[in-house]
C-alpha cells in the first residue's frame, strides 16, 4: 500500500445528511473506489461494503430485518454492525467501516480487509 | 461524430442505427447471469471522450510491445486511441492478395471485399450497451484477409495503444479463405502501468474450410481500464484454430469469447493466461458451440491472483442435435496468491446430441508452502521460490502456445509481476 492510499484511508469522507436516510434505511454510497452499503438502524448509521462474500451480491437491495442484512441472491445474512457472516452461504466476513455523524453529516472512513 | 468521418452511406447507416441503440438500451442487467460478477456501479460512460484527437496530436512514443520482441513479421499495424499510426505489410505478401491493414481505411477503399463482414456480422452489434456503443463508434480497427491456398509463414503483429484517459473502439476482423495460414499476434497497452481509459471493441474471425489460422489477443492496457470485448471465431470444415489469450491488465473487464465449429471436422484450441494484482477484475465468459459432427475444441484457461483481484471465468460447452461424435473439453485452474484474491469457475455443458465425449474440470489453489520450503532448501529465496511455482502452474498452457515469442512474453511479464505474498 502506498503512502496515498494510506492518507485516504485515514481520512472520514461526508457521505450523505442524516436526513436523507431514514430510520431503518439502507442506501448505497460511492467512497473513493468502492461502493459502501450504508443503514440506519436504532439511530445509529452502520456501513459494509456492498458485496457479499458468498458470491458478489449487492447487500444493500437485500432485506434488512434489525442489525441484519440478508443478501439478494442465496440468503445469506451479515450483521451490519462488524460485517460477520451469520448464516450460510457465506462463511467470510464482509467489510465493515467506520461511521461517524458530525452535526447533520454522515461520514464514512473506509477499512481494507 | 458519426457525420464527420465521411464514410459511405451504408455505413453511416449502420453506425447511426447502432448509436440509436446505443442510447436507447440499459446498461446490462446484473441479474443476468454473464452479467452478474461484474459490478459496472461505478462506471460513467460520460468520463470518456467518444471523439479521439488525431494519433499524431501530443503523444509521445508508443508503448513497449512485448509479442513482436525478436520476431521478423510479415506486417505490422499500430494504433493510439484507435487512430491508425503505422500499415506495413511485406510486399510479396501485399502481391499475393494478402490485405492487413486499418478496418477503417479498408471499409472505404476495398468496400467490395470488407462490407459483407460489416453488414453481416457474426458478433451481433447490439448485443448489449457496449456491443452497440463499439458498432456506432468503432474506428481504426484491423483486417487481416489471406486468399485462398495463400500461405503466410511469418506472423503479424498489432499494437493497440491507448493514452491516460483515452478511448478504443477498435474491431478485428480476421478472414482465411480456404486453404489459408497465418499468425496474427495482436495486443494492447497503455501509456502508463496504471493508466485509465475505455476499450469498447470486438473481434470477429473467419476460418474458411482447411483454413488454419493462430491468433494470440493480449490484453494489457493499465489497470485503470473499463475493458468490454465480443469475440467470435467461426470455423468451415476442417478449419483450425489456435486461440491464445492473455489477460494482465484492465481494471474491470468482460469479455465474450465465442467459437463457432460450423463445418464439419473443425477444430479449436483456446488458450487462457490470465495474471491479476491489486483490484483487477477479469471476467471472461467462453462459448464453444459444435454445430457440426466430428469437430474438436479444447479450452484451457488457467489464472494467478495476487492482492485483492478477482478472476472469473464462465465456460460453456453447447453441443447442437447434429453434432455427433464431438469431442469438447474444457479447464480452468486458478493459483490464489492471496488471501484476498478470489477466483470464480463455473464450467457449463449443453449437450443435445447422444454420441459425444464432453468433460470440464476446474481448480483453484493455493501455492504449497512444502514446495515453497522444499525450494528453500535448495538455496532459492522465498521469492524465487513463488516465482519457480507459479511459471510450473501455466506451464501446462505455454507447452500448447506454439510460438516461441509468445510463450515467453507472456512469462517473463507474469515474473515480473509475483510478488511474495504468499
Amino acid at each position: 500500500m502506498n503512502e496515498t492510499e494510506t492518507m485516504k484511508m485515514a481520512e472520514f469522507v461526508p457521505v450523505m445528511k442524516t436526513s436523507e436516510l431514514p430510520e431503518a434505511g439502507k442506501t448505497v454510497v460511492e467512497v473513493g473506489d468502492r461502493i459502501v452499503a450504508l443503514f440506519h438502524v436504532s439511530g445509529t448509521f452502520w456501513a459494509l461494503d456492498d458485496l457479499c462474500t458468498h458470491d458478489g451480491g449487492p447487500l444493500a437491495e437485500g432485506q434488512l430485518d434489525g442489525h441484519t442484512i440478508a443478501c439478494p441472491r442465496h440468503g445469506a445474512k451479515f450483521d451490519i454492525r462488524d460485517g460477520r457472516a451469520l448464516t450460510m452461504p457465506a462463511t467470510q466476513p464482509t467489510v465493515a467501516h467506520e461511521v461517524k455523524v458530525e452535526g447533520d453529516q454522515v461520514l464514512i472512513r473506509l477499512n481494507e480487509p | 461524430m458519426i457525420m464527420t468521418r465521411c464514410e459511405p452511406n451504408w455505413l453511416t447507416d449502420l453506425r447511426s442505427g447502432a448509436w440509436q441503440a446505443f442510447e436507447r438500451m440499459p446498461l446490462p442487467d446484473s441479474k443476468a447471469e454473464n452479467w452478474r460478477r461484474t459490478d459496472l456501479r461505478l462506471f460513467r460512460f460520460d468520463r470518456f471522450p467518444l471523439r479521439q484527437p488525431a494519433a499524431a496530436e501530443g503523444c509521445g512514443p508508443l508503448p513497449e510491445a512485448l509479442l513482436a520482441e525478436g520476431v521478423r513479421l510479415a506486417g505490422q499495424l499500430r494504433s493510439r486511441n484507435g487512430q491508425p499510426i503505422e500499415s506495413l505489410l511485406d510486399e510479396k505478401w501485399a502481391s499475393r492478395g494478402v490485405v492487413f491493414e486499418a478496418l477503417d481505411t479498408a471499409a472505404v477503399q476495398r468496400e467490395s471485399l470488407v462490407r459483407p463482414y460489416l453488414t453481416d456480422r457474426i458478433v451481433h452489434p447490439t448485443a448489449d450497451k457496449f456491443a452497440a456503443l463499439h458498432s456506432a463508434c468503432w474506428s481504426g480497427g484491423t483486417l487481416l484477409y489471406v486468399p485462398r491456398g495463400v500461405v503466410i509463414d511469418e506472423p503479424l503483429h498489432v499494437l493497440s495503444a491507448m493514452s491516460e484517459g483515452g478511448t478504443d473502439f477498435g474491431r478485428t476482423i480476421v478472414v482465411l479463405e480456404a486453404g489459408a495460414e497465418a499468425t496474427l499476434l495482436t495486443e494492447t497497452a497503455s501509456d502508463a502501468r496504471d493508466g485509465s481509459g475505455l476499450h469498447c471493441g470486438a473481434i470477429e474471425i473467419h476460418v474458411g474450410p482447411r483454413a488454419k489460422l493462430r491468433f494470440v489477443n493480449l490484453q494489457n492496457w493499465g489497470t485503470g481500464v473499463w475493458h468490454f470485448g465480443h469475440q467470435k471465431a467461426v470455423l468451415a470444415e476442417g478449419a483450425e484454430l489456435q486461440w491464445t489469450v492473455g489477460a494482465l491488465g484492465a481494471r474491470l473487464a468482460q469479455v465474450e469469447q465465442q467459437v463457432v465449429l460450423r463445418g464439419r471436422g473443425a477444430e479449436a484450441q483456446v488458450n487462457g493466461v490470465m495474471f491479476t494484482e491489486g483490484k483487477q477484475h477479469l471476467v471472461y465468459n467462453t462459448h464453444q458451440h459444435h454445430e457440426q459432427p466430428d469437430c474438436h475444441s479444447d479450452l484451457l484457461y488457467k489464472g494467478a491472483l495476487q492482492d485483492k483481484s478477482r478472476l472469473v471465468w464462465r465456460g460453456m460447452i453447447k453441443v447442437d442435435r447434429d453434432a455427433q461424435k464431438t469431442n469438447a473439453y474444457q479447464r480452468n485452474d486458478n493459483l490464489v496468491l492471496s488471501d484476498h484474491a478470489r477466483a470464480d469457475s463455473i464450467p457449463g455443458l449443453e449437450i443435445e446430441a447422444d454420441d459425444v465425449r464432453c468433460s470440464h474440470g476446474a481448480t483453484a489453489g493455493r501455492v504449497d508452502d512444502e514446495q515453497i520450503f522444499y525450494a528453500q532448501n535448495r538455496g532459492l529465496t522465498r521469492k524465487e521460490a513463488i516465482r519457480m511455482v507459479v511459471t510450473g502452474f501455466f506451464q501446462q498452457v505455454f507447452d500448447r502456445i506454439t510460438i516461441e515469442s509468445v510463450r515467453e512474453a507472456l512469462g517473463e511479464a507474469i515474473r515480473r509481476r509475483v510478488r511474495d505474498f504468499v
